[in-house]
């Protein structure tokens, strides 16, 4: 018997290749059918901070969340060690390098000094010296299995064997871990070899020199293999989309026919635009896709104003990005708005105010999207709770827009973008391209016809046709007008277009509701806390407590008749709302927009994402005690 | 439509203040596109903010009227969505050089082919007659309570500093001269500025048409004046000679053109050497889903393009 789910821990110092690792070990678990989640936790630094992949594994489907403790720490340096030590459970195992065994807490430079002096301050309470040998006494002493090896011996060996300059030996240091991680998980040397394939690619060297990596881990390691062996996967998909929040929402917008994307470089947004520019344009059996034009623009203000002029010209067109260029934008949205405009807006949330924590995830800009802008106009905003909510949302939201006119959000975060998951293809049979093109009637073109809410639509360029747009008042034509009566007509066609979205919009495109109803709570929130509330909910039943969870998608307009649906059904007893942020503000948004009155409220703003442990004791808090508002804070 | 015979006026009511330079620009661009007999339905002028930015609803061609300082990214994604589209830029001097500068700087690194024109009327028009980027240290026009504290840009060296290709000045009531540039910027493939010196009679007292009557001088009546790059070579000492020919201003101001640069690729060329497909397969053009709403990727093509992320799975047996 092994392991069904598992969650490991791999961190070392950021530019050391531990992104390399995870690429590999997704791939090479994925190939042998398991199923993986990874989040990645990085400083806003470029080299030398200590970084770490969180990951959850399974055998029998995607996993969801991720928890704490973890059954393995797989340790490049020390700083990893002290971080993470006692994140891992008593059974598990410690992988480290035993060159750096001397090294003290108060030595490493790298490690913020409050942490430094709680690590100290810990090892001291439990009676153990300053250094890593000291902290590996304590893991056994907890039941932990040290396993070290000499980072040394191996890297010279292959220096040594390959020719290699020793300035660059340390990019195989990923090779090692992952090997060891692969190697302790029962993974075969096969897979592990096509992982490296499939991540390296066409360098054949790199595949050479990290499978003899591999071969000396083997080696070395022989009486550990399959120490935490995995049971043999039960999943059930043979082809699988191994990718980030970031790839995933790419891909959807080439499929959903995406031809201008602009963008500033912000994390965690521009990799979604390094995508895309990469896919630009592609021929398969004699069909162009494409061509998306991908520009860099000189700021964010560029990025939406240039996305809103392709849009005028009748394309699809988006632009990424996070927190600080979302402000920047603003004004190009209430533009949008003016003029009926269709643009997407994906916003990669991190945490704020201002630079905040850039490389870390938040959901705290709701209330700022939902609500950015002046004047009052028509705007949709969507969100998604993972990655393959995400490639659906992505063409829904270009949907939206062009039928309605308008400029749409889509509100994601840090943890989606920058996690990788083993997701099953998307079905493209469901996908659907409504871009509610009507044919421009004949006669004096008139872009801002008032005869009915959505206008026909002609882009800049049709043959025979002209149009203007202004951000001022505008008549029929889109010329400048103060007149009164035109005022209201115009005004309030602009937002009563919302009105529409909220009527033709499937239910269940706006809010999802997951689990049994008739229980003992509901459980509501948005995003990414999808995946670890839904397990939260499963593990609290175990604890008697039966529950469901609502997922809103459509934050904007808000499903208020779908909402109270759920909770006439369910009762307005017992509801808690759990967010990454301080104010759990869809609480907020529920009470002005539906009338609801949500007490209970679960909250994390650390920039670490929610897991599944924290979630579920929070919740059997709130649902046992009249303790309304829990403040979570776990990981590091 | 065809272009010849069409009037080019809109029947919008002109609402500038009776005298004000802009009237000379719009005659100008009437002529201009008239000459060029440019499709009102393949045309679009997009502006900024302020008095400039209301000149596409007098014009009888595609009218996109921006936010402040942001006409140029609006254009630079019109034009790069559809390539076939003659845009042309209209601001003011507060809208370009202001709030917008760092947009018109781009727009020259990527010598794309747009046509700006810079409504300079050395004040904010629309905001009654608060500085402007080009009114001079010290200055005071009727308007200001004190003098102007801050120095002023000369748009020709940023234009030409920035990359444009063609960078021309013209004067508003030089009606002849001003529609021939602008029917050299718009025939020019790349990025085009023309600094037009335009009077505006309600808040500048001091750059008035009876100040630049006395000084505008035309460039093309000198025949040793040669602006134009006709090998690489030549930019950099092409690119001095403009600009110290700009900083020439007080008692004689040289209008015209002061640099043209055709050997420099345009951002459509470049585009076009990393899509191939691009210009003639456009954003515009592309079709991106069959008639019965079906996204041109379906799940054949879908596995072939993204196969880099697509893992077979293989069970050990
Ligand atoms: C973001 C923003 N800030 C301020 C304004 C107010 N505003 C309108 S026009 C204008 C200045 C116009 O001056 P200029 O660009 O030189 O145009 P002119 O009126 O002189 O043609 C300003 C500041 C605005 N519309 N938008
Ligand atoms: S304020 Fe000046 S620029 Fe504006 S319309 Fe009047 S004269 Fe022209
Ligand atoms: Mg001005």
């Amino acid at each position: 018997m092994g392991f069904s789910e598992l969650s490991l821990i791999l961190g070392g110092p950021q530019g050391s290749g531990l992104e390399t690792s995870m690429l590999v070990l997704s791939r090479a678990l994925a190939y042998r059918g398991y199923g993986v989640v990874a989040d990645r936790e990085y400083y806003s630094n470029i080299v030398g901070r200590h970084s770490y992949i969180h990951m959850s594994i399974s055998s029998k489907r995607t996993p969801r969340s991720l928890t704490y403790p973890v059954k393995l720490l797989v340790s490049m340096d020390a700083e990893t060690v002290f971080t993470h030590f006692k994140d891992i459970e008593s059974g598990g195992v410690l992988f480290y390098d035993k060159d750096v065994r001397a090294k003290k807490v108060t030595e490493i430079p790298s490690i913020e000094e409050s942490l430094r002096s709680r690590i100290a301050r810990d090892l001291k309470a439990l009676g153990a010296g300053e250094d890593l040998e000291s902290v590996l006494g304590v893991l056994r002493g907890r039941g932990v299995t040290t396993i070290g090896m000499s980072f040394q011996e191996i890297l010279r060996d292959l220096m040594k064997t390959f020719g290699i300059d020793p300035r660059s030996l340390s990019r195989y240091v990923s090779g090692i871990i992952t090997s060891s991680a692969a190697l302790l998980l029962g993974l075969d040397r096969e897979a592990l070899k096509y992982g490296f394939e499939r991540v390296f690619a066409a360098r054949a060297k790199l595949v050479e020199q990290n499978v003899y990596v591999a071969d000396s881990v083997w080696r070395e390691l022989k009486s550990y293999e399959g120490l935490l062996r995995l049971d043999y996967p039960e999943t059930e998909f043979s082809e699988v989309l191994v990718a980030t929040g970031n790839d995933v929402v790419a891909i959807a917008k080439i499929v959903a026919g995406l031809r201008y994307q602009s963008y500033y470089p912000i994390t965690p947004a521009a990799d979604e635009s390094f995508f895309l520019e990469k896919y630009e344009v592609s021929e398969v059996d004699g069909t162009i896709v494409g061509p998306i034009v991908v520009i860099q623009t000189e700021d964010e203000i560029a990025a939406i104003n240039s996305a809103i002029g392709a849009s005028l010209a009748g394309v699809r067109s988006s632009t990424a990005t996070s927190g600080p260029g979302f402000d920047l934008m603003v004004e190009g949205i209430s533009w949008a708005g003016m003029n009926e405009a269709p643009v997407v807006i994906t916003y990669y949330q991190r945490g704020g105010p201002s630079t905040g924590l850039p490389t870390r995830g938040s959901q705290s800009d709701l209330l700022s999207s939902a609500f950015a802008a002046h004047g009052e106009f028509a705007k949709v905003v969507l969100s998604s709770g993972d990655h393959l909510d995400a490639f659906y949302d992505t063409v829904l939201a270009f949907n939206i827009a062009e039928k309605y006119q308008l400029p749409v959000i889509h509100l994601l975060d840090k943890f989606l973008a920058n996690s990788t998951a083993t997701i099953p293809l998307p079905d493209l049979g469901r996908v659907r391209i409504e871009r509610g093109l009507k044919p421009v009637p004949p006669g004096t073109y008139k872009r801002f016809n008032l005869e009915a809410l959505i206008s026909p639509r002609a882009p800049l360029g049709t043959p025979g046709v002209i149009m203007w747009y202004t951000g001022d008042e505008h008549d029929e034509f889109g010329h400048i007008s103060e007149e009164p009566e035109n005022r209201v007509r115009m005004y309030s066609k602009r937002i009563e277009k919302l009105k529409l979205v909220d009527e033709e919009v499937p239910g269940d495109l706006k809010l999802r509701v997951y689990g049994d109803e008739g229980g003992d709570f509901c459980l509501i929130g948005w995003g990414s806390v999808k995946g670890v509330a839904l397990d939260a909910v499963d593990e609290i039943a175990k604890r008697g407590f039966r529950g469901i969870y609502v997922d809103v998608k459509m934050l904007w307009p808000f499903p208020r008749r779908e909402l109270l649906e759920v909770l006439r059904r369910s009762g307005f007893g017992n509801v808690v709302a759990v967010e990454h942020s301080y104010g759990v503000n869809i609480a907020d948004l529920a009470a002005m927009a539906a009338g609801v009155q949500i007490r209970k409220r679960i909250a994390k703003f650390t920039g670490r994402p929610i897991t599944l442990s924290e979630l579920t004791q929070a919740l059997e808090k709130t649902l046992t005690s009249d303790v309304d508002r829990v403040v979570i804070s776990y990981g590091g | 439509m065809e272009g010849r015979g069409v009037s080019f006026k809109s029947d919008v009511w002109v609402d500038w203040c009776p005298g004000c330079g802009n009237y000379g620009i719009l005659t100008a661009v009437f002529k201009a596109f008239a000459e060029l007999k440019l499709d009102p339905s393949k045309t679009v002028i997009v502006s900024g903010i302020g008095c400039s930015g209301k000149l596409p609803h007098f014009v009888n061609v595609n009218g996109v009227h921006t936010l402040h300082g942001r006409a140029i990214p609006f254009a630079t994604g019109i034009k790069l969505a559809n390539p076939e589209l003659t845009v042309v830029v209209h601001g003011g001097d507060g809208d370009l050089l202001g709030i917008g500068a760092g947009h018109f700087v781009a727009l020259g690194r990527r010598n794309l082919d747009i046509v700006v024109i810079l409504h300079n009327n050395g004040v904010y028009g629309l905001t009654k007659g608060q500085a402007s980027p080009t009114l001079p240290l010290d200055a005071k026009t009727k308007a200001l309570p004190k003098p102007n504290i801050q120095q002023a840009v000369n748009p020709i060296m940023l234009a030409v500093a920035s990359g444009y290709t063609f960078v021309a000045r013209s004067y508003a009531f030089e009606g002849e001269h001003l529609k021939n540039v602008i029917v050299d910027a718009v025939k020019h493939r790349g990025a085009a500025f023309v600094d037009i010196l335009q009077p505006c009679v309600t808040f500048n007292d001091i750059f008035t048409s009876e100040y630049y009557r006395k000084r505008v001088y035309r460039l093309d009546k000198d025949p040793d004046w040669d602006p134009v790059v006709r090998k690489p070579e030549e930019r950099i000492s092409k690119m001095l000679k403009a600009i110290e020919k700009s900083a020439e201003w007080g008692e004689r101001i040289p209008i015209g053109v002061f640099y043209v640069d055709s050997t420099v690729s345009t951002y459509e060329e470049r585009l076009s050497s990393r899509l191939k497909v691009y210009p003639k397969v456009n954003p515009a053009s592309s079709v991106i889903a069959s008639e019965d709403l079906r996204p041109v990727v379906d799940d054949v093509k879908f596995k072939k393009i993204f196969s880099d992320l697509i893992v077979r799975v293989s069970k050990r047996v």
